[in-house]
């Protein structure tokens, strides 16, 4: 196996040092798969992490102008690692005004991603700071678990308001309460709510909108007013929330009818899927 | 003192804060000394005002032994949660104490702190202090084969890119090179800090004199609060070490004021022989300078170069019975001088073993050993040896 690559780019490297933070709020440990074209960032839906999975993706051509990769065979053309990501975040977190960052599989007494971070000290002169950190290979035969996610049919799709908005309205609520319902229509409104013996808060969002359905889609013969909605664990919700330091591109909500809600996020070139059980 | 001394004077406050809790007022006729160890008497600090620092200074003993005409001083104990609130918000102080008092007197065991401000509004604080004779260590940095200065800065600019949490850190050395890394754990799992090493040339230091090749590991909060301090001076600082178990310095010198901070380094050997023969080693390394620099030549040359900056740590605690003749010579010898630079290097060693389980037992306490000594005479009373020299001094006087 072997991996090396290189950042030049100060835009790119802050758009994957950002990337790296999001991935850190949302996961205490997960799973980097390199692949030839594509970066993947995975937790796959273990009871550890409540159930909930994630599946990010960048395209490596976006961020590396250097990328070479050999996987554990030529069939099998892709790595497999277990890192624990608030490493790597913390790694990145050194290269602010970089000049080249490095990224290496090494293995230095243990297995190592190998972070290089070429800096202008205050001195003048180039500084290199080397991180070294410990990660797992996965063996082949657990890969399959750890796959991308299929997506849900869903019963509701809308575009979700700003998530600012979103994140201090659950900050909130998050003092009530550790169950949120989510709720949502095809007439572009969407609830957050919560509901305990002494009190219930809804915040109401309106005017937003639905995305185009598939023509085949579930959601044709549903009324455009009644209420898909999930229950479920507001502090999942919070540790999306609380990644996005840029608001994102695009950002959907699809709901499956007290079984799932599904976020579809796109960053720029970055795409998110971001999966929370319902509460049973 | 005006307001900008009194920043100084707060931020020596605030860095022995981190020593220990407790903080001794060591008043001679040179200047204000301010005397600092921790409880496991891994870290000593040290910082001497000299007279000329304040705009007035009058010192006078408080009584002489009438045979010798030796000076006793003052012993003044403080508590660091009664002195340091006084001093809290420095860059506010700076800006409104025109003048700052201090005056202590033995015979009321208390100092009185008083700051003037503008618009005539004066404040006052009483600290009680304990009457303690302050501690005093024997080591001579000079002697250290490796002298580093560095300008502050540069060194606080690196460690803030370190990413670990770890309480320790190494500094690795060979005539060509600093190396500053995170000091890596044993443990090889997923949820190990993340090591980090960064390497400085010789051209950015002021002064770079590397005689033996060495890796040493010490406290990471201690060398953060220095730097802070160092700062504020705008001086170089300067680092004295040799090898690893044998303590680092480091001290920061102007007109006005001298700092020196002792710490303890992890006791490690980049070579993985056996105890014996490390044990052996490291005495060969006490006992001759030349031929301990051999000695970690050869062990160097053995080794890849990727293993030599990687070896894990591995501990050892020598177990000699501390050595009583040397433990009281060093003890006269502290009797009879007052400025650590002329008391020669203590070679005492030894670890105490009534010492409670903590990371920091995994230091060396070897320029201690005399401390350590007279603390296993009074085992019954950790300060039963302050405590006995201040009352023998006492019956001396009477």
């Amino acid at each position: 196996m072997k991996f090396r690559a290189k950042i030049v780019d100060l835009a790119c490297l802050n758009h994957f040092t950002r990337v790296s933070n999001m991935i850190a709020k949302l996961a205490k440990t997960c799973t980097l798969r390199i692949s030839p074209e594509k970066l993947n960032f995975i937790l796959c839906d273990k009871l550890a992490s409540g159930g909930v999975s994630m599946w990010c993706e960048l395209e490596q051509e976006n961020f590396f102008s250097e990328f070479q990769m050999e996987g554990v065979s030529e069939e099998n053309n892709e790595i497999y690692l277990e890192l624990t990501s608030e490493n790597l975040a913390r790694a990145l977190k050194t290269a602010q005004n970089a000049r080249a960052l490095k990224i290496k599989l090494t293995n230095k007494h243990f297995p190592c991603l190998t972070v290089s971070v070429e800096l202008l000290s205050s001195s003048s002169s180039s500084r290199i700071v080397v991180h070294d950190i410990p990660i797992k290979v996965i063996p082949r035969r657990l890969w399959k678990d750890l796959q991308e996610p299929s997506i849900p049919e869903s019963d509701v799709s809308i575009y979700l308001p700003a998530l600012k908005t979103m994140k201090s309205v659950v900050d909130k609520m998050r003092n009530i309460s550790n169950h949120l319902v989510i709720e949502a229509n095809l007439k572009g409104e969407l609830n957050l709510k919560i509901e305990t013996e002494s009190v219930c808060v809804t915040t109401h969002f309106k005017d937003l909108e639905n995305p185009l359905l598939p023509s085949d889609s579930v959601s044709q013969n549903r009324h455009p007013e009644d209420m898909a909605k999930v229950h479920i664990d507001i502090r999942k919700l919070l540790q999306l929330l609380a990644g996005q330091q840029v608001a994102p591109t695009k950002a959907v909500c699809n709901i499956v009818n007290n079984r799932t809600i599904h976020f579809d996020l796109l960053l720029e070139d970055v795409s998110l899927q971001y999966f929370i059980p319902a509460l049973s | 003192m005006t307001g900008g001394q009194v920043k100084v004077f707060g931020k020596a406050i605030q860095t022995l804060s981190r020593v220990s809790d407790e903080l001794w007022l060591d008043p001679s006729e040179k200047g204000l000394a301010l005397r600092s160890v921790n409880s496991c008497h891994s870290t000593y600090g040290y910082v001497l005002f000299s007279s000329v620092f304040f705009q007035h200074y009058q010192w006078s003993p408080s009584a002489t032994i009438t045979d010798s005409d030796i000076p006793l001083n003052l012993n003044c104990k403080l508590a660091i949660k009664s002195i340091l609130p006084i001093f809290r918000c420095l860059n506010y102080l700076e800006r409104s104490i025109e003048k700052c008092t201090m005056v202590a007197r033995s015979d009321r065991c208390r100092v009185v702190i008083q700051f003037f401000g503008r618009h005539g509004i004066k404040r006052t604080h009483n600290v009680y202090f304990q009457d303690c004779q302050p501690l005093k260590i024997l080591f001579e940095k000079s002697l250290c084969a490796n002298i580093l200065m560095i300008k502050p800065r540069l060194l606080a600019e690196a460690i803030a890119l370190l990413t670990s949490n770890q309480e320790e850190v190494t500094f690795s050395v060979t005539p060509e090179n600093f190396c500053l890394k995170s000091s890596s754990g044993e443990s090889l799992d997923l949820t190990s800090s993340v090591y980090s090493e960064m390497s400085f040339g010789p051209e950015e230091f002021d002064f770079f004199q590397v005689g033996l090749d060495t890796e040493i590991t010490f406290c990471f909060k201690e060398l953060k609060g220095i730097l802070t301090f160092s700062e504020v001076m705008h001086a170089p600082i300067a680092i004295y070490f040799d090898f690893p178990g044998k303590p680092v310095v480091l001290s920061v010198e102007d007109m006005l004021l001298e700092a020196s901070f002792i710490l303890a380094t992890l006791l490690d050997y980049p070579s993985r022989t056996s105890s014996p023969q490390s044990l052996r080693l490291s005495q060969a390394r006490r006992s001759d300078p030349t031929l301990s620099g051999a000695q970690e030549g050869k062990s160097r040359v053995s080794q890849t170069p990727e293993s030599i900056s990687r070896a894990a740590p591995k501990r050892l605690f020598p177990k000699d019975p501390p050595d009583s003749s040397s433990a009281a010579e060093t003890r006269r010898a502290s009797a009879s001088q007052d400025d650590i630079s002329e008391v020669p290097e203590s070679v005492v060693s030894d670890m105490e073993e009534g010492q409670s389980p903590s990371p920091l037992r995994k230091f060396s306490c070897m320029f201690f050993g005399a401390v350590s000594c007279e603390q296993q005479e009074h085992a019954n009373h950790p300060l039963g040896s302050l405590a006995v020299a201040s009352d023998s001094e006492q019956d001396a006087s009477g």
